[in-house]
């Protein structure tokens, strides 16, 4: 049975009038790398403040390493956040900062500064003001605050906003790395749905506050991937046929209605020949597969 | 909460904040001491133990250029407990004590570290109890650094037929610490309810100032009489309790000072507990 970091239980959000989060239900496992995708405004940045305490939930509950949320303060040590804009003092050089971090957490081996420092690389430059840094920096300088006393958990809100390609690509290595080597479960929110896709193994989609969809990475894959798809009234008999005449199984059944085939794509009509020779009713047969984004456009759409 | 004061005290004797609150102490006591008057902030009646109603007097310290001058004048006039002038205008601290507010509380919501700091280390009740009895302290450090440097420069400067027992002024530094710490708590309380730096300054600083105007409007609007206001206002309390202390009234402001460290910081802890970090 696997540990679960973070679960949440009907969490609502309410302002006044508006709904920032609607019963949101959503399970995260030790180990996942969990992203988290929304237009802006969705709920993202909520969800992610309510569990961190920095803001109160209006009803429904949510539980951090099995531990109520009324009792969260208690697991605070083993989370590490980064939510909306890096904030530190700016007149405070990079390590200053870290270290006035690390006395108020309690770390006592100071070399975990550095440590953190050299992982976002900006060990150069630890000397530097806090106010003098590019927004890159600062999100660097974030993101080893996150990681600083090595915690189980991390939750990172747009951490890649204002970083340029490589530093994009080394921060993905650093996370993997983390979630790899040190076994830390990761909770991440972003824009660019290429860089979440390269780094999640499970999505979280979410509008208007509510969870639209939450699945792993091999799904969003079948989702997106190319397949041909057929409609048909007897999935069962069709799937036989393909098996037993086409000699595959890289297939889903979907529903009772409709199948999706891996195999194949340029020869639907050879497919439609079988099926139909085996006295199986093909309501329609198309090939399809969507890029990520078309597939999130596709899903919000739905939703709305 | 240890690591909390442990932290905070290490990022404000980086900064430069807390040497020039100090530096500005050292400069009001070396002017009170050389210029032999304590200074005077709003309706304050300052210096009583020096005879303001003799004219000659008065005329002749209106027309000093300097402070050697103001110095001359105030020799004339014979020997007087300089000492406690200088702690009855302690209402100056209140400026002071902003500072100290600014650079422990109002920083982290205004560069928003307080996320940092609330997500993944304390709870509020930590944060909101380590912060107030941070600024507590440096109050009480700034608060006898004050009265007793400027005890001893005036010991050293003016000789000692100008300065009290070592005994009473301790005992005067005492019994003034209950109402700092009240006017101390009204502060941490600004400091929580309206969060930005900027807010709190615009509230605060002015906030003695209009209280006194608009409790003076009000009375000479209504023909109404005052005197129970200036009795408990914080200036005049804080100079009547050194000057013309009686038990009766030292008792009532003792406990008006920890009433106001009691509510001050209820209302405090409860408006941030609510809120919602931006």
């Amino acid at each position: 049975m696997k540990n679960i970091v973070l679960k949440t239980n009907e969490l609502t959000k309410k302002y006044k009038n508006f709904i920032a989060l609607d019963k949101v239900n959503l399970t995260i496992e030790k180990g996942d790398i969990y992203g988290l995708i929304g237009r802006n405004g969705a709920g993202k940045t909520t969800l992610m403040k309510i569990i961190s305490t920095l803001s109160s939930k209006t009803d429904g509950e949510f539980e951090l390493f099995e531990c109520n949320n009324k009792n969260a303060s208690e697991v605070k040590r083993r989370i590490g956040c980064l939510i909306e804009n890096p904030a530190f003092y700016p007149n405070m050089s990079a390590y200053d900062n870290l270290k006035y971090y690390a006395i108020q957490k309690g770390i006592v081996d100071i070399n975990q500064i550095n440590e953190a420092l050299k992982l976002v690389g900006l060990e150069n430059v630890k000397k530097k003001k806090f106010k003098n840094f590019s927004l890159g920096m600062k999100q660097r300088l974030a993101i080893a605050l996150a990681v600083m006393d090595h915690p189980d958990f991390i939750i990172l809100d747009e951490p890649i906003n204002g970083l340029d390609p490589i530093g994009i690509s080394d921060l993905r290595n650093t996370f993997k790395t983390l979630n790899e080597q040190r076994g830390i479960t990761i909770l991440i929110s972003s824009h660019i749905l290429s860089e979440l896709y390269a780094l999640a193994t499970k999505f979280c989609i979410i509008e208007h506050g509510k969870v639209i969809k939450e699945l792993t990475k091999e799904e969003l894959d079948l989702e997106c991937s190319k397949c041909i798809c057929i409609k048909t009234d007897d999935t069962k008999k069709a799937a036989i046929i393909l098996e037993k005449e086409l000699k595959t199984t890289n297939y889903k059944v979907i529903d009772q209605r409709e199948i999706r085939l891996y195999d194949y794509l340029d020869h639907a009509n050879q497919v439609n020949k079988a099926l139909a020779t085996n006295d199986v009713n093909v309501m329609s047969i198309i090939e399809t597969g969507i890029s990520l984004e078309d597939y999130f456009i596709t899903i919000l759409k739905e939703a709305n | 909460m240890l690591n909390m004061f442990k932290s905070d005290l290490y990022r404000i004797l980086k900064g430069k904040a807390i040497y020039v609150t100090f530096f500005v102490i050292v400069i009001m006591s070396l002017v009170s001491c050389i210029g032999m008057s304590a200074g005077h902030i709003g309706l304050s009646t300052g210096a009583s133990n020096i005879n303001m109603e003799d004219p000659q007097f008065v005329l002749e310290l209106s027309r000093a250029n300097s402070l050697k001058e103001v110095r001359e004048v105030m020799t004339r006039k014979g020997a007087f407990p300089l000492d406690k002038d200088i702690i009855s205008q302690n209402n100056n601290l209140y400026y002071m004590f902003i500072i100290i507010i600014v650079i422990v509380i109002t920083t982290d919501f205004s560069n928003k570290t307080i996320k940092n700091t609330l997500s993944s280390a304390v709870s509020r009740k930590k944060y909101y109890f380590s912060k107030a009895l941070l600024v507590l302290f440096l109050a009480t450090i700034m608060i006898l650094f004050n009265n007793y440097l400027s005890y001893f420069l005036n010991y050293w400067i003016n000789g000692k037929e100008f300065t009290t027992s070592f005994l009473e002024f301790s005992k005067l530094t005492i019994i003034q610490l209950p109402l700092l710490y009240g006017i101390v708590s009204l502060l941490i309380c600004f400091a929580f309810v309206f969060k930005k730096t900027s807010l709190f300054n615009t509230v605060s600083i002015p906030f003695i100032m209009i209280t006194q105007l608009i409790v003076i409007i009000i009375t000479n609007l209504f023909k109404l009489k005052a005197n129970w206001f200036y009795e408990y206002e914080f200036q005049f309390a804080l100079e009547k309790i050194v000057n013309h202390p009686n038990n009766k009234y030292l008792i009532s402001i003792m406990i008006l000072g920890c009433m106001y460290v009691l509510l001050f910081n209820v209302i405090g802890y409860y408006s941030f507990h609510k809120t919602e970090i931006k």
